[in-house]
């Protein structure tokens, strides 16, 4: 592709451009106004065809301005030059193929900060731009005031201030169109010692390029594929040592490289936006931006994620989901109605008892795996879903990352795996996946070791809370001990495999009041996934399970745990829970249930057993996933830690208990 | 797509889906953030579909 060269054949290429027209191209973030000032500019005769090669929608009109005619084109949202997704792609391709005598950089004036960047890259590739600062109603009404005609000298570019929904400076973008001139006189200049390094490698590029010398030099710094292939084709015997330079220049700065480079724009626009940004005394700051604030600092963030937890696990998941919902579809619904039909109706039908125990006995896979999988396990994770989808539409979960950032650092982590860490209560063999997207192999192991030992899945947590919420203090010890362990083992960890310190920065996406519909559709999609993903699982156990009854296998097994239930002071029958735990995690929390139903522990036994089933070994999947991920020994080693640890903790536990006489 | 966690804006086919080593792969239709891998449910089929009525809809009116 010779996006990048100066051919101009390719302009022969656009299907559907009117290529006699002169080209102007909007460009900038999603959600920041571009389609609304197309259709402004435009007017409702438009043409929209999937980009050709793509299935990206490409969206193009015809203007007259002062009695000459243009060619709008409407791109896809980019944000940066730099693509990473095939809309983006699609932009900066119609950006250098198409010629645009005009490129209009729309941004979001509550945003000017955050996406200025972009402008500055617009303008140090050469492109022919304008700054339309949009959405500056909103912006005045939080009292934000800006700078135009101040901004516009120190860019060196036309910049207008606009509120296109309201047809706000919308005749000005039009004269700035028709007068534009593309002399730029300004030169926006990063650091001596990135300018250093941009030349090095700019001053080897000797053919001529659509972007400026600069702007190339940049991207292949930042290993963009695109440029790399395009530079190796157009400089021929001249590539070899260009590529060198580049390696050699990537080596040195090693992966900090994208990081400097943001930073180092960053600070060009701080200095830009000196003076240019009044925030006035009296600015009023919007209650999403408080609630941000309160997330992300220690000393409300802290009780703001109490709360969160209190009333949205404990009170909503654990009370309500696990104990109300429960109690009507287990007792009401499963024991009182349908279990024994269907205990009656497969005895009527099949007369070999061992083969009804398969479908209705103790194991079976109607009384047993169908009710767990639907009485027990659904509605717990439908709460449970729903309190998450709240929480992650709400824009929460990257302020969280924030919050837990320091102390995430003092176990050898950082903010960046509340990401593995929040997806691990919904389920930890995919949340070992994610680990893979740490820095470091040293945070993937520690990150992996906690995840199997400390962080429950959302059904286990919450058949827990709800037998929990039955024992007075039983959840707060459960809480706090489980608390203790995970920055004890995190610490230990973290001391046994030294390391740098990981890096953690993020841009925070607005706070926002979640959409019922995000809502609604993420519990559902995450509800259906969930409840396919468990209910042949499920039934899988209780087959083995039935098998393990009638062999007598399943009670040699209670047998050979019996010592271990007893070191626990917990009755033998407990080991069955242990033993369903080890299938999945959420059968064997079921499996507790069952069993203080039946009244055979009291509040501490059920306490030990809480936080011994929590700690427990991973389930089957998320240690195939370990040893896939980890590898054979370090999964090995980690379980071994990890039953260590649930057992270690439960007797401690035990003998705390019966010591303080608490519960 | 709308990233749940980042607030990255990305087309569904842009995310990594299910990944090859996990062995509840063909249950898990979640789909990866490309900028910072966050797991994001996707759309259920007849929601996509919905919507794709209602914007039809809104264009010939």
């Amino acid at each position: 592709m010779s996006l990048f060269s100066k051919n101009k054949s390719c302009h022969a290429m656009q299907s559907g451009s009117e290529s006699n027209k002169r080209k102007v191209v909007l460009v900038g973030n999603p959600n920041v106004g571009k389609s609304v000032l197309f259709n402004v500019l435009t007017g409702s005769y438009v043409t929209v065809s999937n980009y050709p090669g793509t299935s990206v929608e490409v969206t193009r009109g015809v203007s007259a301005i002062k009695g000459q005619q243009f060619e709008i084109i409407d791109t896809p949202g980019m944000y940066s030059l730099l693509p990473i997704t095939e809309e983006e792609r699609v932009a900066r391709e119609i950006l250098l193929k198409e010629s645009p005598e005009v490129v209009i950089h729309v941004l979001d004036a509550r945003n000017l900060e955050r996406m200025l960047p972009m402008t500055l890259q617009l303008i140090e590739a050469g492109l022919p731009t304008i700054l339309v600062v949009n959405i500056i109603d909103e912006a005045d009404r939080i009292g934000l005031i800006i700078d135009i005609p101040r901004l516009s000298e120190r860019l060196g570019i036309p910049v207008i201030g606009a509120a296109t929904a309201k047809k706000r400076g919308v005749q000005e973008i039009r004269k700035s169109i028709v007068d534009f001139d593309p002399k730029q006189d300004v030169s926006l200049n990063y650091s001596s010692r990135l300018e250093n390094i941009i030349s090095e490698i700019a001053v080897l590029l000797k053919s001529d390029y659509r972007l400026s010398r600069k702007s190339i030099a940049l991207l292949l710094l930042q290993r963009d594929n695109e440029v790399t292939e395009l530079v190796k084709r157009v400089e021929g015997s001249g590539y070899q040592g260009l590529s060198e330079k580049v390696k050699e220049k990537i080596f040195e700065q090693r992966e900090s490289f994208h990081l400097d480079l943001s930073m180092e724009r960053r600070k060009v626009v701080t200095d830009l936006i000196k003076d240019v940004i009044g925030t006035p005394a009296k600015r009023e700051v919007t209650f999403s931006e408080k609630l941000s604030r309160w997330t992300v600092r220690p000393l409300t963030g802290i009780p703001l994620l109490l709360v969160v937890l209190y009333f949205g696990l404990y009170q909503f998941v654990g009370v309500f989901g696990a104990g109300t919902v429960v109690d009507i579809l287990e007792k009401k619904v499963f024991e009182g109605i349908f279990n024994p039909w269907i205990t009656g109706v497969i005895k009527n039908l099949i007369p070999w008892e061992i083969i009804q125990e398969l479908f209705v006995g103790e194991y079976g896979i109607i009384t047993l795996g169908i009710r767990y999988a639907v009485a027990i396990i659904l509605p717990i994770v439908a709460t449970f879903f729903l309190f998450f989808s709240i929480l992650e539409d709400s824009g929460y979960f990257p302020r969280l990352a924030l919050l837990v950032d320091r102390v995430f650092k003092l176990i050898g982590l950082s903010g960046r795996a509340v990401i593995p860490m929040v997806l691990g209560f919904g389920c930890d063999t995919m949340a070992t996946m994610v680990t893979r997207t740490l820095e470091s192999v040293r945070e993937r192991i520690i990150a992996t070791l906690l995840l199997a030992l400390a962080i429950p899945c959302s059904a286990q947590l919450g058949v827990i809370l709800a037998l929990l919420s039955k024992a007075k203090g039983a959840t707060l010890i459960w809480g706090g001990f489980m608390l203790m362990v995970f920055w004890a083992v995190g610490f230990l960890a973290s001391k046994v495999m030294p390391g740098d310190k990981p890096m953690f920065y993020m841009e925070l996406p607005p706070m926002r009041l979640p959409q019922l519909s995000n809502i609604l559709t993420k519990t559902y999609t995450r509800m259906q996934w969930y409840f396919f993903e468990i209910l042949p699982l499920f039934i899988l156990i209780s087959i083995f399970l039935w098998f393990g009854k009638i062999t007598h296998l399943l009670e040699k097994m209670v047998k050979w745990f019996s010592p271990v239930m007893a070191s626990l002071g917990l009755p033998k029958e407990t080991a069955v829970a242990f033993i369903f735990g080890f299938f999945r995690r959420d059968y064997g929390a079921a499996g507790l249930f069952d069993l203080q139903t039946k009244g055979l522990l009291d509040a501490r036994q059920l306490t030990v057993a809480a936080v011994t089933l929590t700690l427990f070994i991973p389930c089957v999947a998320q240690f195939l996933i370990m040893k896939k991920e980890r590898g054979l020994t370090t999964a090995l080693l980690i379980g071994i830690i990890v039953s260590f640890i649930a057992f270690g903790s439960g007797y401690l536990l035990n003998k705390m208990l019966i010591i303080t006489e608490i519960l | 797509m709308h990233c749940g966690f980042c607030g990255y804006d990305f087309e569904e086919k842009e995310g990594i889906k299910g990944c090859k080593n996990c062995p509840m792969t063909a249950g898990c239709k979640m789909i990866k953030c490309p900028k910072c891998n966050y797991e994001n449910p996707p759309e259920p089929f007849w929601v996509k579909k919905i919507k794709k009525i209602l914007n039809k809809r809104v264009q010939t009116l």
